[in-house]
């Protein structure tokens, strides 16, 4: 089956996008503002035309572990959840990171802290990118900003679960979940059959099938000296993640005198506001980190040496902020403007905290 | 008869279970786990199963039971196994798998993840050894605990008013639509290690032919944490654990009707 032009949510484009990049398992529990995820699977029933398993489990907590056995057995599979259920998940995750396994995790953000709210928010950044669970470990972050992305991110985190044996979070934000845009749907991948993923997961626990050596997929190891290597060996794996997958977007940024930095659909919201300071006569760009992790450090680095100023525009307390001063340096102010708790800020909010901020920007 | 003689291949009656690994276990001396480890690995070996088997490890102390039965195993986080296993068995249909759990695993930190993966009636074998005691962590109390019994964390005996009482999980999923065979069963005889051999057999056939959930409770020692001899933990296992868990089949069906 080829491509299709359709319109729907970002939540039912994950799921037709799953379903189509020959995914082998989905396992979720409902949460808004996600739970169209998996009402959309079990709607289209994907074990009668490609074979892949979908199960609504008991708990996130099961979920995830049964996203984890799943992993283990070589197979392509993915959940997904809200804030609050991403945190139940977290131990999971950790021991997803630590067998060193492919898996996709779908947070589509919510406002907390708490229960909190379930309109849309960033708060959960850190979280995805600094940890969250225990231990020395990080997830790749893929930051969607638009229902196609939601769609495509889908496929391009199988991808990268499997080149590098690590969970991949996508990182949505309740707003591209929700609304409805045009999405250009994948053609149909095949799903691999029990021989392919043989082939390509050898370390997989699928049974012995005639291997020689049993395979044990397991995160314990009592020896601290066997676990620093362990350890070594992950941050090996995260260091050539760093050199080769950083992912972002630059909009109007090559005459730029400022910079706004903005993830998700924030960064579309300050498109506009960009858009309107440049009539004005403003040299203002914008760059939109795409992966929260590996960040584009670099790229933000480069860019401090040549603008006058950054402003962090999140749906958040100021948790990127921390990585584009990092990245900065010092060597330029860098400012925030967020809002909390599921309020989404307008373009007008974005450009006047951008004068409050740079006032001499607008008197030149 | 010369030594010779004995260890001629004829006179043999017993060996190590092909699928018994050389490790040394880490279990202390009268343990349980090992017998019921030799079990497994002679049902698997005598069903044929040794390739397409996969086994979860819980946390506990048979959290390294993948270091001695010759299949391909994973382990699981605290009490998660069974959802572990649902997912191997739902996207390997054609393979078997079992969990091997203890009390705190399966019936504290895992309940809900245990109870629901048998409603659903996955087609798993769950193995789980209650011995009343957090073995591993040094002798904690357990929800399998009996009232009066000492732990490291009831010092006095458990008290029903502080701690409640001791859960009979098997008797519970035995009441689930999704479990096919649920029964208890103990390795402290040789009888008993017969029956128990005949229990997992029936279970992991059960699995084969997709009837469902099947349960074996062994009821276990633990010397160690229970402060006692091998010899009288068993006596006490006789004398008080199974007046508590009494042994036999509790549920035993042709299948569950998905």
């Amino acid at each position: 089956m080829d491509e299709e032009v359709r319109l729907m949510k970002g939540n039912e484009a994950i799921a037709h996008a799953a379903i189509r990049y020959g995914y082998d398992g989905y396992f979720g529990y409902p949460i808004t503002p996600q739970s169209e995820v998996l009402e959309t699977l079990e709607a289209e029933m994907p074990w009668e035309k490609t074979g892949m398993v979908v199960l609504q489990a008991e708990s996130e907590v099961a979920a995830i572990n049964m996203i984890y056995g799943g992993a283990a057995s070589g197979k392509a599979v993915m959940t997904s959840s809200s804030s609050p259920g991403i945190s139940l998940k977290m131990e999971g995750i950790s021991y997803i990171a630590a067998s060193e396994l492919p898996a996709v995790i779908l947070n589509v953000m919510r406002g907390g802290p708490g229960l909190g709210t379930i309109q849309p928010s960033q708060a959960d950044y850190f979280q995805a990118t600094k940890g969250g669970g225990h231990g020395d470990y990080r997830l790749i972050v893929l930051s969607p900003a638009s229902v196609q992305e939601m769609a495509d991110f889908v496929g391009l985190a199988k991808d990268l679960a499997f080149k590098y044996c690590n969970p991949v979070m996508i990182l949505a934000d309740g707003i591209v979940g929700q609304m409805m845009e045009k999405v250009v749907l994948p053609p149909y991948h095949p799903r691999r059959t029990d021989e392919e993923v043989r082939q390509q997961c050898p370390w997989a626990a699928n049974g012995k099938g005639g291997r020689k050596q049993r395979n044990i997929i397991t995160s314990l190891e009592l020896d601290p000296s066997k676990m620093e290597v362990n350890n070594e060996r992950f941050q090996a794996t995260y260091k050539k993640i760093e050199e080769n997958e950083v992912r972002y977007e630059e909009f109007m940024c090559d005459d730029a005198e400022y910079l706004i930095v903005a993830f998700g659909t924030v960064a579309r919201i300050c498109r506009k506001a960009i858009e309107e300071m440049r009539a004005r006569g403003i040299k203002i760009g914008l760059i939109r980190p795409i992966t929260l992790w590996p960040f584009p450090t670099k790229a933000i680095e480069e860019l401090s040496k040549r603008v006058k100023g950054m402003l962090c525009v999140e749906l958040n307390a100021g948790q990127m902020i921390e990585d584009v001063k990092l990245a900065v340096d010092g060597r330029v102010p860098v400012y925030h403007f967020g809002r909390m708790g599921g309020i989404v800020p307008t373009p007008d909010e974005v450009e006047a905290a951008f004068q409050k901020d740079f006032p001499e920007a607008e008197n030149k | 008869m010369s030594t010779q003689d004995i260890i001629k291949e004829g006179n043999k009656v017993y060996e190590r279970p092909r699928l018994l690994t050389e490790n040394i276990t880490h279990y202390c001396p009268g343990c349980a786990h090992g017998v019921v480890h030799k079990l497994v690995a002679e049902v698997i070996d005598d069903l044929g199963l040794e390739d397409k088997t996969i086994g979860i490890s819980p946390v506990g102390c048979s959290v390294f039971a993948y270091n001695y039965i010759d299949v391909d195993w994973v382990e699981a986080a605290h009490g998660r196994a069974t959802a572990v296993a649902t997912a191997i068995s739902r996207l390997n249909p054609d393979k078997v798998v079992f969990t091997y759990q203890g009390d705190g695993d399966l019936a504290a930190i895992g309940t809900a993840e245990t109870i629901h993966a048998a409603n659903r009636g996955e087609n798993i074998v769950i193995v789980f050894i209650n011995n009343a005691i957090y073995g591993m962590t040094g002798g904690q109390m357990a929800p399998t605990t009996l009232i009066g019994q000492k732990t490291s964390t009831t010092p006095y005996g458990r008290r029903a008013d502080l701690n409640g009482f001791p859960i009979k999980i098997a008797d519970i999923l035995a009441q689930l639509d999704g479990t096919c065979y649920v029964t208890r069963q103990q390795v402290y005889n040789p009888a008993g290690v017969r029956k128990t051999k005949a229990a997992l057999k029936k279970a992991f056939q059960n699995a084969l032919a997709k009837k469902g959930t099947s349960i074996v409770e062994v009821v276990s020692n633990c010397p160690s944490g229970w402060k006692m001899t091998p010899e009288k933990a068993n006596e006490w296992l006789k004398e008080h654990m199974t007046e508590k868990y009494p042994l036999g089949d509790i549920k035993d069906t042709d299948g569950v009707n998905k």
